[in-house]
C-alpha cells in the first residue's frame, strides 16, 4: 500500500485488483474492499471516532459510580455495549482487528509488485517510458555511439549513481537509481504496526500486571493477578528492607525510594533501591515504586533509665498494647498529644505495677528528664512517634514488550524513509542520428518530493553534457 | 515581582502581537513593507524567546532544583509559542511567502496569551517527572504540535482561496496567497514533519510509562487523545493519495487534526482526569 506520495510524478498505477474485478464476484469484492485505500482512511477516522468516548466516559469504574451519574436505562445500555471498559470490548477489538487485516492485506496486494519494480528495473528508455515520465531532455553530438555510451556511463556514475547498460537494436541504454529503499518505506511502517498489535498479544496472554504492599522489614512473593481472579507465587520473595520519602527544601516531595532486597531460596540474590522511574528487574519481572503509606498504627519510641542515669534500652509501644518490664509491671501508650499543654508532643502512659493501683503519666518529648520527678524507680523519657511504612509496588511481567520496542523501531524508520528518501531514476538513451551525429535523450523520475529532483537532474544533465565536450576538444573523433 | 525569564516571555507575547498586527495589516492594507516588519519582530521574538527559556534553565539551577524547562503548564506553552515561532520562520523563507505569517503567528500569539494568564513560578520536579525520557518525549511532542500548527494555518488560507475559485482569484488578499497547489503541498509537508515527530513523542512517551509504571500504554486520556491526534494525521496522509479526498478534504482533515492536538495538549488536562496532570 503506498502511503504518503509527495507530488506524484508517475501516473497512479491501476491497482491488480481492478483488473481482476471482472473475475469471481463475491471474493474478488471482498478482497477489493480489504485492499482499499478508503477503508483505510475510513478505519482511521472511525477508530479516532470511537477512542474519544472512553476519554470521555471515565474506564474501568466501580458500578455504584456510574449509577449516581447515569440513569438506569443509559446504565444499562452503555453497560450492554462495553463502554466502560470500551477499550477491550469487542467491537473495538474487532475494529483493530480490521485495521490490522487492512494493513496486511494492502501488503500482500502491492509488495510483490514493489519487489518487482525493484528487482526488475525498466532499463530501456522506449517511447511509452518517455511519454510518461515527467522530465525529458534531448540534445545531439557528433561522434559515435559507444564513444558517448562510455563517457555518459562516467559522469552518471560519477555525479549521481552508477548506470546499468542495456544494448538494444542500435540504441545504448543508460539507467541508474537511487534511493531504491523508498519503495519499502510505507510497508516496513505498515508491518512495524502489525508487530506492534502482537507485541501487546503476547503480553497480554504471557504477562500479567500486579500490585504489591510491603511493610518495611517484611517480603512478599504472593500475587493477585486479572483483577484478583487469579493467584500466582513468584519463585522468590521480595523484601522491603526500609522504604523513605526525601523532601525539597520547601517540602515538596523529591524522591520516593525503597531498598529492596530479592530473597531466593533463603538467600539475597540481589539489593537495589529503586525509585519513581528506576525499578528493580530479576527473571523478568519487573517492580515499580508506585505508591507507599503507614502499615497499621504509629509507634512511641520510650526510653527507659535508672534513677542515676544508667540506660535500660528503649521500648517500641504500639497503641494500648502493655509491655512487660521484668521486676517492675507493664506500661502502655494510651494517648499521644501534639502539643500538651503548650509543652510540645507528648506521650500518655498507663503504669501498671502488680498490687498497686494504675497510674496515668504524661511524658514530654521536649523534657526527657522531667520524669525523673515522680520519684519512680525507672525514668521515661518519650522519644517521639514512629510510623512504620509499607511500599506499594507495581509489579510486571511483560514478554511481549521487546516485540513493541520492535514494532516501534520498524515503525519509524519505515516513516523516516517514507517521508524522506525519494526514489529517483535517471535514463540516457543514445542512438545514431542522421550526419554522424548521435541522438541522445535523457528522462528522470522521482516517486517523491519532485521540485528537489528537479534540481538534481539539471545538475546532473549539466555536468555530465559539460564533461564530454572537453573530452571531445581532446580527441577530435 | 516576575524573574528576568518571565518578563522576558512577556515582551515575547508583545513581540508576537505586534508581528500579528502587522502581519494582517501588510495583507489588508497591500504592503510588503508591514511584512517584512513582522518577520523582524518574529525574528526579534526567537531570539527573546530563545534566551528566556536559556535563563529560566538557569534560574531553576540556581534554585538548586536545576531542571530543563519543559515540565509545567506555562513551560510546555512557552515551548510550544517558541517552536512554532521557529518553525514559521523556515517556511517563510524556505517558500519566499510572507502571507502565511498572519495565520501562523497568531497561534503562537495566543498560546502566549494564555501563558501569560496563569502561574508562571518554577517549580521542582515531581518524582515521577525525575527521568531522561522527559527531554525526549515532551521536545518531539511539541516540535511535532508546532508543525501541526503551521499546517493548519495554511491549510485554512488553502480553503479560503479554494472557495473563491483557487488560483483564478485576481486582486484582493487572496490574490496575495500562494498558488493552492503550493499551499497545499505546505500543508503536507508541514504534517510530513510533525507525523513522524509526533509518533517519536508517542513512542518515547510509552517507553518512559513502561519504565516508570511497567505499562506501555494504559488507555489514560492523554495517551488516547494522543493517538486520536495521530489517527486523524494517519488518515490525512492516506487521504491525500486518494482520488477525490485531495485538496479540500486533506486541508479540513489538517484543521481537525490540529483541533484534536490542542484538545490532546490542553483540553486533557482542564477537562479531563488522568495521569498528565502539569505540574503536579
Amino acid at each position: 500500500m503506498e502511503t504518503v506520495t509527495d507530488v506524484r510524478t508517475e501516473p497512479v498505477p491501476v491497482p491488480a485488483a481492478v483488473e481482476r474485478k471482472r473475475g469471481k464476484p463475491f471474493a474478488t469484492e471482498a478482497w477489493n474492499f480489504l485492499i482499499s485505500l478508503k477503508l483505510a482512511i475510513w478505519t482511521l477516522i472511525i477508530l479516532a471516532l470511537t477512542s474519544i468516548l472512553g476519554t470521555v466516559i471515565e474506564q474501568n469504574q466501580p458500578q455504584d459510580k456510574y449509577r449516581q451519574v447515569y440513569e438506569d436505562w443509559a446504565y444499562n445500555l452503555m453497560d450492554r455495549i462495553n463502554l466502560f471498559d470500551m477499550y477491550h470490548s469487542w467491537w473495538f477489538l474487532l475494529l483493530l482487528c480490521l485495521f490490522a487485516l487492512n494493513l496486511t492485506c494492502c501488503t500482500i496486494d502491492r509488495l510483490p509488485r514493489a519487489i518487482r519494480t525493484v528487482r526488475k528495473p525498466k532499463l530501456i528508455l522506449d517511447d511509452v517510458t518517455e511519454k510518461s515520465l515527467g522530465l525529458t531532455e534531448r540534445w545531439k553530438s557528433k561522434g559515435a555511439v559507444p564513444q558517448w555510451a562510455e563517457a555518459y556511463k562516467a559522469a552518471l556514475a560519477r555525479t549521481f549513481a552508477s548506470p546499468r547498460v542495456t544494448e538494444t537494436d542500435g540504441a545504448v541504454h543508460l539507467y541508474a537509481e537511487k534511493g531504491v529503499v523508498s519503495r519499502f518505506g510505507a510497508y516496513a511502517t505498515h508491518a512495524g504496526i502489525v508487530i506492534i498489535f502482537i507485541g501487546a498479544i503476547l503480553g497480554n496472554v504471557f504477562g500479567f500486571k500486579s500490585y504489591l504492599s510491603i511493610p518495611d522489614g517484611t517480603e512478599a512473593s504472593h500475587l493477585d493477578v486479572r483483577g484478583g481472579k487469579e493467584h500466582l507465587d513468584l519463585p522468590f520473595a521480595v523484601r522491603n528492607n526500609r522504604f523513605w520519602v526525601e523532601t525539597y527544601p520547601s517540602g515538596q516531595p523529591s524522591k520516593y525510594a525503597s531498598d529492596l532486597s530479592v530473597i531466593e531460596n533463603g538467600r539475597e540474590v540481589l539489593r537495589k533501591t529503586i525509585t519513581v522511574n528506576d525499578p528493580l528487574a530479576y527473571k523478568g519481572i519487573w517492580f515499580y515504586q508506585s505508591g507507599y503509606g503507614e502499615a497499621g498504627g504509629a509507634t512511641a519510641q520510650v526510653s527507659l533509665k535508672r534513677p542515676d542515669g544508667t540506660s535500660l534500652g528503649n521500648l517500641s509501644l504500639a497503641p494500648n498494647e502493655p509491655v512487660g518490664i521484668e521486676g517492675y509491671g507493664t506500661v502502655r501508650g494510651v494517648k499521644y498529644d501534639e502539643n500538651y499543654q503548650g509543652n510540645g508532643p507528648a506521650l500518655q502512659v498507663k503504669i501498671e505495677k502488680p498490687g498497686q493501683p494504675a497510674s496515668d503519666v504524661w511524658i514530654l518529648q521536649g523534657r526527657p528528664e522531667q520524669d525523673r520527678l515522680r520519684n519512680d524507680t525507672l525514668v521515661f523519657s518519650f522519644g517521639g512517634l514512629t510510623s512504620k511504612m509499607y511500599t506499594g509496588l507495581q509489579v510486571a511481567k511483560d514478554p511481549g514488550v521487546n516485540v513493541v520496542w520492535l514494532g516501534c523501531l520498524l515503525l519509524t524508520a519505515g516513516m523516516m524513509i517514507s517521508f524522506f528518501v525519494s526514489h529517483c531514476r535517471i535514463w540516457i538513451r543514445l542512438s545514431e542520428g542522421l550526419k554522424g551525429k548521435v541522438e541522445i535523450t535523457a528522462g528522470g523520475t522521482a516517486n517523491r518530493n519532485r521540485p528537489a529532483f528537479e534540481k538534481t537532474f539539471a545538475a546532473v544533465l549539466t555536468e555530465i553534457r559539460k564533461e564530454p565536450s572537453d573530452n571531445a576538444k581532446e580527441n577530435p573523433a | 515581582m516576575n524573574t528576568l525569564n518571565v518578563q522576558l516571555f512577556d515582551l515575547t507575547t508583545f513581540l508576537f502581537g505586534t508581528a500579528t498586527g502587522s502581519y494582517i495589516a501588510a495583507l489588508y492594507g497591500k504592503k510588503e513593507f508591514l511584512a517584512r516588519i513582522g518577520t523582524w519582530i518574529c525574528a526579534a521574538a526567537a531570539i527573546v524567546s530563545t534566551a528566556a527559556i536559556g535563563i529560566r534553565w538557569i534560574e531553576s539551577y540556581r534554585m538548586g532544583i536545576g531542571r530543563i524547562p519543559v515540565t509545567n503548564l506555562y513551560e510546555s506553552l512557552v515551548f510550544f509559542a517558541w517552536s512554532i515561532n521557529l518553525f514559521y520562520l523556515f517556511v517563510e523563507r524556505k517558500y519566499g511567502s510572507r502571507s502565511f505569517g498572519a495565520f501562523v503567528v497568531p497561534i503562537a500569539f495566543f498560546t502566549m496569551v494564555f501563558a501569560f494568564t496563569i502561574e508562571s513560578g518554577i517549580q521542582p520536579l515531581v518524582p515521577a517527572l525525575q527521568s531522561y525520557w522527559l527531554h525526549a518525549h515532551v521536545i518531539t511532542c511539541f516540535a511535532g504540535y508546532a508543525a501541526f500548527a503551521v499546517s493548519a494555518g495554511v491549510a485554512v488560507m488553502y480553503l479560503l482561496k479554494e472557495r473563491r475559485g483557487g488560483d483564478k482569484v485576481t486582486g484582493g488578499v487572496l490574490a496575495l496567497f500562494p498558488d493552492t497547489k503550493v499551499l497545499d503541498d505546505l500543508v503536507y509537508r508541514a504534517i510530513a514533519w510533525g507525523f513522524p515527530l509526533l509518533t517519536a513523542g508517542i513512542i518515547t512517551g510509552a517507553a518512559w510509562a513502561n519504565f516508570a509504571w511497567g505499562t506501555y500504554w494504559s488507555w489514560d486520556p492523554k495517551e488516547t487523545w494522543s493517538l486520536i491526534v495521530w489517527l486523524v494525521y494517519a488518515a490525512f496522509l492516506h487521504a491525500r493519495i486518494t482520488r477525490g479526498w485531495h485538496g479540500r478534504r486533506a486541508a479540513v482533515l489538517s484543521i481537525a487534526g490540529f483541533a484534536a492536538t490542542i484538545f490532546c495538549y490542553l483540553g486533557v488536562n482542564l477537562v479531563l482526569s488522568g495521569l498528565h496532570s502539569y505540574g503536579g
